[in-house]
């Protein structure tokens, strides 16, 4: 009985934890946005979305961990695939000024 | 009780749950970590060539590490009843994935970037790519 309370202690602790990184990991977001809206040229502010996509991935799986529900989850899986393809792009137009077919 | 197959005793179970939030919990930390150390480096370095490294950083230690947090937590915390498994496949899978791809699109990236001179190489010590481009080989980054 003990243990039990004692277990549902450490779940509240553990969850309110979470909270606290998931709003740290707002205020880096902020800090990648710098650099997106300041960067002087067009590879400097592809590579912090870069960044920024791949920590977003990790916000949302976080976050839905954090709210109980798996739904969240899936679409970080696309988006980490939508940010690599984001590069590729950016890297065949810087090459050859042309979108490719 | 996903490790009922075993017929361990009740609280070795328990045990073990706790074994693993506490493992994600400190993965998700040094994630948090990483995070902020990539935010800043990206701010404050001069280049882009030297940014790649901070972006690496905040790629690598920023989402990686913690989705591997998140399934190690996702596998221990029992009030998530059977979704525990998808959360953790989901977050095992995307981390997988992020791990090999960042890495390939910044060097795609890198490589555009220097072949179009699209960014300013300007704070240099040494350029051994160039070098060896004037001596007449085939371009090879």
């Amino acid at each position: 009985m003990i243990f039990r309370c004692l277990l549902i202690m450490i779940y509240d602790f553990v969850m309110s934890l979470l909270g606290v990184l998931l709003i740290l990991y707002v205020i880096s977001f902020t800090l990648y946005l710098v650099r997106v809206f300041k960067g002087p040229t067009i590879p400097d502010r592809v590579l912090a979305i870069d960044s920024l996509g791949y920590d977003l991935a990790a916000f949302m799986v976080i976050l839905s961990v954090y709210l109980k529900s798996p739904l969240i989850a899936i679409c970080a899986l696309s988006l980490s695939l939508w940010i690599f393809v984001l590069d590729i792009y950016v890297a065949k137009y810087l090459e050859a000024r042309e979108m490719g077919d | 009780m996903w490790l009922n197959t075993l017929r361990l005793e009740k609280w070795v179970i328990k045990l073990i749950d706790l074994i693993l939030i506490v493992l994600g919990l400190i993965l998700v930390i040094i994630g948090v970590f990483c995070d902020f150390v990539g935010a800043i480096g990206l701010i404050r370095l001069p280049n882009f060539f030297t940014r790649l490294h901070a972006a690496t950083v905040g790629a690598i230690g920023g989402a990686v590490i913690p989705m591997l947090g998140a399934a190690l937590i996702a596998l221990g915390y029992e009030p998530l009843g059977e979704t525990r498994f998808i959360l953790a496949g989901v977050a095992f899978t995307t981390s997988l994935i992020t791990m090999v791809l960042a890495q390939a699109g910044s060097h795609a990236l890198a490589r555009a970037a220097y072949r179009a001179r699209a960014a300013p190489l300007q704070p240099i010590i040494y350029d051994a790519l160039s070098e060896k481009n004037e001596k007449g080989e085939k371009q090879s980054i």
